[in-house]
């Protein structure tokens, strides 16, 4: 949430610190920040406030009680104020306590519609939102300032049945269409939750989620109906998600917000309504079944030792007088009376994580772990796949992993992002030969004399989960095939492995081999990790070789320096391939591969230094073969 | 047969590493199936249906088997662990670590795969406390990179723990290296593990406590080796997996 530093300054008197200060201490002690940004003479904090306080700080009330909490600021304007409003006949409500807690309709006439004045402008664009009139204005800096969203429907465009308005709140019919504030029709589905004109009895707004335009506010508005109300968060949640309509009312909704929010943001409606856009309050009508009760939790000082070893009853003091929380002590024992909208504080470990957060994490010590009663298990799978992939490296191939989803499967999942590939594998096969020819192009530059990979994944045949073990293998005259790499390692386990094969890739189930296998007593000690990596080029490479005779006292060495030294950057590896010795001469046969970081090198230029090479050599008094 | 060994894939290595690090401290392996019922993945971790919270991890869910999705993280397996153990009735203590696969359905770039790998930890007992956690994170990652380390924890928020926790790493002294040496760095999100998730296993959440973790091994390895794109993992291409 985009929180203003400006808008913030106004709870307090005393000056808060500058905005990178700010954002310190919500790292450390509440929220991660985005970002901080200048906007005009504000700096603006992006503030991604955690799901858990959704109730609270979705609002720059609640960051304000963080910050005065982390800095120790006495907030000296606070708009949760009581409040009491005189009561009006001339509107009717009713609520359907499934869909919401309270309704609370406020009836103000004879308001002037205008542009806002300029600090309200000011206070809304800094946060990225747009100024449209001072009414809906107000009702936006009052859902950014308490959290709790607004709405005002203009009276006039309502009903008026012996002298009284009805409003209601009901679930949409099948087939009901509502025209939304933002100029498009929405079809509705029964579950959704509607405001209506009960006098009509048609919609004229989704519930928490967006306005109707039937009862818009125009330039000519004068007398106004303010809604400030609770709806049941799941329905807000799913009729959002349904309407693919999510708002920055239905993401506070969504929450679940304390009815009692309801009064508060009322009354500071009300104020600036009055102050910004004239009128005259008819009265304030309250639907609200049953009162949220006022809660209570209590944190004992072992509880809090059992996080925390070193922290105290003063930590606890301290943080929840921080937090200007009402509480008593009675022992070792802190009872809080629980601020309306912090819904989120319900057990010893919220008020746990409220004294360690605001005292600060650095001041929790750092203890070596208990010694363990009793020797940990040896996972078998674990151990013998460790087991399969040391025999496998040991046997030239190395590990690869590739993706699970594929074009074709038993499994298939719903809603893919990218839509490509939704199926889940039903062998490693396709994979590993697709991988094999890949590295097969890159063989030269591998330096390899054979590629040969393997992998252990999970596939999914039928209803069931398998893990498997794939070995893919160059196909070679004269060399290993997967077969034969897979009977060693059937020897070496002790166990048969029965495999498909398909094109170069052995494919063995493992899921009943793990049964046959004796348990082992240890895992095998880990090596070293390795500490080099070094990117690569995604650039074609060229390949040439040159050979030359040279005498036999002449190491190869020698030569291979030489051809390093003068072979220029784009020549990424020298590689002796053949030598032999006949007549008192020794011929050497070097390979040589040219590849550039940033384009696809030409032949010409491989060509050229080659030729360099050989004048080279050459000059040294060597003959090129 | 050739003489020149293959090379290990860096996550398979990282694993290797972490499970020889936490055997030492008294934690077992476990592991579990990737296609998860929601009671794991969500429900139990106190992820309730219809709640915000749920949106944090954009789930792949199965066709045609309601409820069953491609495993978000690796949390679910503390409750498998848990349940099971009190099926059996051995009680805590408890030290598990799960490495392995996880899903998220979103869109792939240098620093986002949809499958990804976490190492998940848990530590529970009657005397598990948070300065725990701190010590835990100190010897796992001194040991991995093989240097002094210095743990700091920032508040987050995770449905399964209470408090929750971000925890950052800073290398120093000269065995660090030079890139990451001195400077702070997110290495994943912990928490003690919270009182419903213990309920729901079955344990008496006023007698026993716990911590729980799950970094990601992509990014860990990623910063141990300054690799710079996050789908090289899943590329099976040997120019990369062959500097291992």
């Amino acid at each position: 949430m985009k929180v203003s530093t400006r808008w913030l300054q106004a709870f307090f008197d005393a000056p808060l610190p500058d905005a990178e200060a700010l954002a310190d201490g919500l790292t450390f002690h509440a929220f991660e920040i985005e970002s901080v940004a200048t906007h005009g003479d504000d700096r603006v904090l992006d503030v991604k406030v955690t799901p858990n306080r959704g109730h609270d700080c979705l609002s720059h009330r609640g960051i304000a009680k963080e910050l005065s909490a982390i800095c120790d600021v006495p907030i000296a304007h606070d708009p949760f104020t009581e409040h009491a409003f005189p009561h009006t006949d001339a509107i009717s409500v009713a609520l359907d306590p499934v869909l919401g807690k309270r309704y609370m309709a406020g009836y103000v006439r004879g308001i002037t519609v205008g542009p806002s004045p300029q600090w309200l402008k000011e206070r809304l664009e800094a946060i990225g939102q747009r100024s449209i009139n001072n009414v809906v204005d107000i009702t936006n800096f009052v859902m950014f300032t308490t959290g709790q969203p607004m709405h005002a429907f203009d009276a006039h465009k309502l009903r008026l049945q012996e002298e009284k308005y009805a409003l209601g709140v009901r679930r949409a019919y099948a087939g009901e269409e509502i025209s939304a504030l933002d100029g498009k029709t929405y079809a509705l589905t029964a579950q959704m939750p509607v405001i209506i004109d009960a006098h009509t009895d048609t919609a004229i707004g989704i519930a928490g989620v967006k306005g109707g335009s039937a009862a818009a506010i125009d330039d000519h508005t004068t007398d106004i109906i303010l809604e400030s109300a609770q709806f049941n968060p799941v329905l807000v949640r799913k009729t959002a998600q349904a309407l693919k309509l999510r708002t920055d009312a239905s993401q506070r909704f969504e929450q679940e917000l304390s009815p009692e929010l309801c009064g508060v943001a009322m009354q500071y409606a009300i104020e600036h309504l009055l102050r910004l856009a004239g009128g005259v309050l008819e009265g304030v009508v309250d639907a609200y079944p049953e009162p949220q009760p006022p809660a209570r939790v209590s944190l004992s000082v072992p509880e809090l030792q059992q996080y925390v070893p070193t922290f105290g009853p003063q930590d606890i003091r301290t943080a929840f007088t921080k937090l200007g929380f009402s509480f008593t002590e009675a022992g070792d024992v802190f009872t809080v009376l629980v601020p309306k909208e912090r819904l989120d504080l319900t057990l010893p470990a919220d008020l746990i994580e409220e004294v360690v957060r605001i005292i600060g994490y650095d001041h929790v010590p750092s203890d070596p772990l208990p010694s363990f009663p009793h020797a940990p298990e040896i996972h078998p799978r674990f151990y013998w796949n460790e087991m399969i992939r040391s025999f496998l490296l040991e046997h030239g191939c190395s590990e690869v992993y590739n993706s699970v989803f594929s074009n074709e499967g038993d499994v298939v999942v719903l809603n893919k992002v990218d839509g490509k590939k939704p199926y889940l594998r039903r062998s490693l096969a396709q994979g590993l030969m697709e991988a094999l020819e890949k590295n097969v192009r890159n063989k030269e530059l591998l330096a390899l004399p054979q590629v040969r990979l393997f992998e252990i994944g999970t596939v999914w045949q039928g209803e069931t989960e398998q893990i498997h073990m794939g070995i893919a293998v160059e196909p070679m005259k004269k060399a290993s095939t997967a077969e034969e790499i897979l009977s060693a390692l059937a020897a070496y386990l002790g166990v048969s492995l029965s495999h498909t094969t398909k094109g170069t890739v052995v494919e063995v189930d493992l899921t009943p081999v793990y049964a046959n296998l004796t348990a082992p007593a240890a895992y095998p000690p880990a090596s070293k990790l390795s500490v080099r990596y070094a990117p690569f080029s995604k650039y074609p490479f060229i390949v040439r070789d040159i050979a030359l005779w040279v005498p036999e006292s002449t190491a190869a060495d020698t030569i291979e320096a030489l051809l390093r030294e003068h072979a220029g950057t784009l020549c990424v590896s020298v590689r002796l391939f053949d030598a032999f010795t006949k007549e008192g001469r020794t011929s050497y046969a070097f390979r040589l591969i040219f590849q550039s970081f940033d384009r696809t090198l030409l032949d010409t230029e491989a060509n050229e230094i080659m030729e360099s090479l050989a004048t080279l050599l050459h000059n040294q008094g060597f003959e090129i073969r | 047969m050739q003489d020149i060994p293959g090379h290990l894939h860096p996550i398979s290595s990282l694993i290797r590493h972490a499970n020889e690090i936490f055997f030492a401290m008294g934690f077992t392996f476990v592991d579990g199936p990737l296609i998860e019922n929601e009671w794991y993945n969500f429900d139990a971790l106190n992820v309730p249906k219809d709640h915000p919270s749920r949106d944090m991890q954009d789930t792949f869910f199965i066709k045609d088997h309601e409820g069953e999705v491609l495993r978000t993280h690796t949390s679910g397996l503390q409750i498998h662990y848990m349940t099971e153990q009190i099926k059996q009735g051995i009680l805590p203590p408890y030290r598990v670590i799960a490495p392995g696969k996880c899903f998220r359905n979103e869109a792939t770039d240098m620093t986002h795969e949809a499958e990804f790998f976490q190492i998940e930890g848990l530590a529970v007992g009657e005397d598990i406390t948070l300065a725990h956690l701190k010590g835990t994170f100190t010897t796992f990652f001194g040991h991995l990179f093989d240097s002094n380390v210095d743990i700091r924890f920032r508040p987050s928020f995770f449905p399964f723990t209470e408090p929750s926790l971000e925890v950052d790493m800073r290398l120093t002294g000269s065995s660090a290296p030079e890139k990451l040496r001195d400077r702070w760095i997110e290495v994943g999100g912990a928490g003690m593990v919270h009182p419903r998730v213990l309920e729901n296993c079955g344990l008496d959440a006023k007698r026993y406590r716990g911590y729980a973790f799950g970094p990601g091994l992509d990014r860990i390895a990623m910063l141990m080796w300054g690799i710079d794109d996050v789908r090289l993992m899943h590329s099976a291409d040997l120019r990369f997996i062959n500097q291992f």
